[in-house]
């Protein structure tokens, strides 16, 4: 069955094709929606079928049947299919979340008219390169999917292009994350060079890559993160992910949070096995991940805007997979354990759940109230009654309280880094920044949670309930945000399962069982530490957001307030950018148009100058006396009889 | 048996004449007659070499003279066009000094 896992982008592939090219009176309901779900409802069953195979233990990796796609003199470059635990739970996010929002957005993109037809091609072509990534089995089919995903998020961004704002911020995630992406690439050519083949077959196989020699091999790695670094808007390149906002929330939801920022996750566990070789890179990518995770966190304290925070929200959590792949990767080298790797893994699973729910939901608010500020809305909880209780259960689930979905991840994430500071004392200050994180996430998605439903209405709104498309696939996010942390406990356990995608690096690892799992969290003094905080956090929220009467205004003097202007600038990182585009480059650019208006164009300009002079001065040798013409010539003759004759025996020549 | 030096002295002085000729004269008659003179300079040189030619081989060779009957016959086609070049020129410009006639320059 897994060889026809190729099917799966097919299938969104063409209803993109049928979307793009039918007559439009033949797109039906909502403008080719139906197209649209058929397609993601197709890839989400054969999805299904290869998870089922999976979860029964077959998986189709170094023997799956591959295309010759190019030949070029030695090399052969082909496509195939990788089918292993870790692209089984790609596809298990994808085909989920994909679906549940091309139903939701039927609802949500109701009242954009003829426009909806672009939307629905361009979420279509997006779903099937990004199941392309997650089904590659080399480096540059996954490069080409890769490039695919961030064209589809560029169109998608700028979807309302006629607004100033989205038209600057799709730009700005185009050229942003196309840093990272050469980086990515720059890493593909190291491997490239010395191994001479892309193949994870080849390049993940025992001893793939001792061609390659260890500096080389510690850059590569750090360049494939790179990648991932753009790609999942870690520090220093978060800052397009806040402003990709401007697109629907809809594409915010799949593309910003739930599926292509994975990507950037998912190839730094893909590359696992050469980032094993080599510590350097992980403990890079660990300090890129912890570091994101504080600053993307202390962001979304003072943000307004409700997409915002939850973008934030976004890069902090991928700063926590990031931070757990990385010291997965010691625990991996030193302690032959999978724990850092699974935890990061099973966060991905259960953050694209409950973060689609929760942009969902902020769109349906959004929907309902017709604006993003949160200091406009208030007292929502009364007319949207199951918005307000699905989103409730995503903020939970982010916060961390058990036993929903959350927990379990994050409180793993935060065990594997705790263990990793035993063979590098720089994984504990790591885990301190983790730790903070989990107290200001629970803060920020309860200010969030309390501006938007509780207290009274900020402005003038007519809110009501979303549509039933919309509201169903919230309730179906909700009860994945709830359950989907049990898969711990279910079957062989999750740990079990995506051990199998490394097992060649952890050697007998074998499991514990579900129980001293269990045992296992609940024994762990850390695990109260983390959900002490988390109800702090929450707490503090309630007590400045929910009871009334709380002056908020004297955190905006003094020193608070400089920390408060700080936090909502972004800590200047935007500004920063921006200065560095405005005078660095355009500086630079100044420079460049001077030098090509005076140098440039000042040698050619000077040379028909001299030309020009210089013939002014000859040309009065052309006086029209035939007798002078004679005279030179006579000259000219006797010059030559006298240079052949004496001058050039006299030299020797 | 005049030696071959004599006449190639004499074919000089009759060129350097004839140059001088043209580069000094203002009629442009004159200037005609000075070019004639300077092809003359280079016939004499031809049938010069021809002559010197058989002596040294010990075989008569006419190439040189041919071509010296040559250069006579096209001198006497460019002395009929220059004749009426500046028939042309008399014509137009009711003059045939060369400084004269300087329309052809820049």
């Amino acid at each position: 069955m897994l060889e026809y896992a190729w099917l799966i982008p097919v299938f969104p592939f063409v209803a993109f094709l049928l979307i793009a090219l039918l007559p439009k009176r033949t797109l039906f309901w909502e403008d080719g929606a139906g197209y649209a779900i058929g397609g993601a409802a197709g890839a989400l069953g054969l999805s299904f079928i290869v998870i089922w195979e999976v979860l029964n233990g077959n998986t189709l990796t170094t023997d799956a049947p591959r295309t010759t796609w190019l030949i070029i003199g030695q090399y052969q470059i082909t496509f195939g299919i990788w089918i292993d635990q870790l692209a089984a739970l790609m596809l298990l996010v994808v085909s989920v979340v994909a679906t549940l929002v091309v139903v939701y957005s039927a609802g949500y993109m109701h009242n954009e008219g003829p426009t909806r037809r672009r939307y629905y091609a361009e979420v279509m072509l997006f779903i099937s390169v990004m199941y392309g990534l997650v089904i590659a089995d080399n480096y540059l089919q996954m490069f080409i999917f890769w490039e695919l995903v961030g064209l589809c998020s560029y169109l998608l961004i700028g979807f309302w292009y006629e607004r100033p704002t989205a038209a600057s911020a799709a730009k700005r995630a185009f050229i942003v994350t196309r840093v990272g992406d050469i980086m990515f690439m720059t890493g593909i050519i190291i491997l490239f060079k010395y191994v001479g083949n892309l193949d994870f077959a080849t390049l993940f196989a025992e001893g793939g890559t001792h061609a390659v020699p260890t500096d080389m091999m510690v850059l590569a790695t750090a360049m494939i993160f790179g990648g991932a670094i753009g790609k999942s808007a870690q520090f220093p390149l978060h800052e397009w992910l806040p402003d990709a906002m401007e697109g629907p929330t809809t594409v915010s939801a799949l593309i910003h949070a739930a599926t292509m920022v994975k990507a950037g996750v998912y190839l730094v566990a893909r590359s696992y096995p050469l980032l094993v070789q080599t510590p350097e890179s992980l403990l890079f990518v660990a300090a890129i991940g912890g570091v994101t995770a504080l600053l993307a966190a202390t962001c979304a304290l003072a943000a307004n805007d409700i997409k915002r925070v939850l973008a934030y929200s976004t890069i902090s959590q991928l700063g926590y997979m990031i931070l757990g792949l990385g010291a997965g990767g010691y625990l991996v080298i030193h302690a032959n354990s999978p724990d850092g790797y699974t935890a990061a893994t099973f966060h991905l699973m259960n953050h694209a759940f409950f973060k689609a729910l929760l942009f969902l939901c902020a769109g349906s608010v959004i929907h309902a109230v017709g604006t993003n500020d949160m200091r406009l809305m208030g007292g929502l909880r009364k007319h949207m009654r199951i918005t307000s209780a699905t989103m409730l259960i995503g903020a939970l689930a982010i916060a961390g309280v058990p036993p929903l979905s959350g927990f379990w991840s994050k409180d793993e994430v935060l065990a594997a880094v705790w263990h990793a500071g035993e063979f590098n004392v720089m994984f504990l200050v790591l885990w301190a920044m983790g730790i903070a994180t989990a107290f200001m996430t629970a803060f920020y998605m309860f200010r969030m949670w309390f501006m938007t439903f509780s207290g009274e209405p900020r402005s003038e709104y007519h809110a009501h309930e979303s549509p039933k498309v919309m509201t169903v696939p919230l309730m179906i996010l909700a009860g994945l945000a709830i359950t989907s942390g049990f898969a711990l406990f279910i079957g062989d356990g999750f740990k079990l399962f995506m051990e199998g995608s490394i097992e060649g690096l952890v050697p007998g690892a074998g499991a514990e069982s579900l129980g001293d799992i269990a045992v296992g969290i609940f024994s762990d003094p850390l695990t109260y530490v983390s959900l002490t905080l988390a109800v702090a956090g929450i707490l503090l929220a309630y007590r400045m957001y929910y009871v009334p009467g709380f002056d908020r205004s004297r955190f905006a003097r003094g020193a608070p307030g400089a920390v408060q202007r700080a936090l909502e600038n972004r800590w200047y990182i935007s500004k920063f950018y921006d200065d560095l585009a405005v005078k660095v480059v355009y500086g630079l650019s100044l420079v460049a148009d001077a030098f090509d208006r005076h140098v440039i164009d000042g040698m050619v300009n000077g040379f028909a100058y001299i030309g020009g002079r210089s013939g002014n001065v000859i040309r009065k040798a052309q006086n029209g006396n035939v007798q002078r013409y004679t005279g030179i010539i006579v000259v000219g003759i006797c010059l030559l009889l006298v240079f052949v004759l004496y001058v050039v025996p006299w030299m020797g020549w | 048996m005049i030696p071959i030096e004599y006449w190639l002295v004499f074919s000089s002085l009759l060129f350097a004449i004839g140059a001088y000729g043209v580069l000094t004269r203002r009629n442009a008659i004159v200037v005609l007659m000075c070019i004639e003179i300077m092809l003359n300079a280079a016939n004499i040189n031809l049938v010069a070499f021809s002559s010197y030619h058989s002596t040294l081989h010990g075989y008569p060779d006419a190439s040189g003279q041919v071509f010296a009957l040559f250069s006579i016959a096209i001198a006497a086609a460019e002395v009929a066009v220059g004749l009426a070049i500046i028939l042309s020129v008399y014509r137009r410009y009711q003059t045939i000094d060369v400084d004269k006639i300087n329309i052809l320059r820049w």
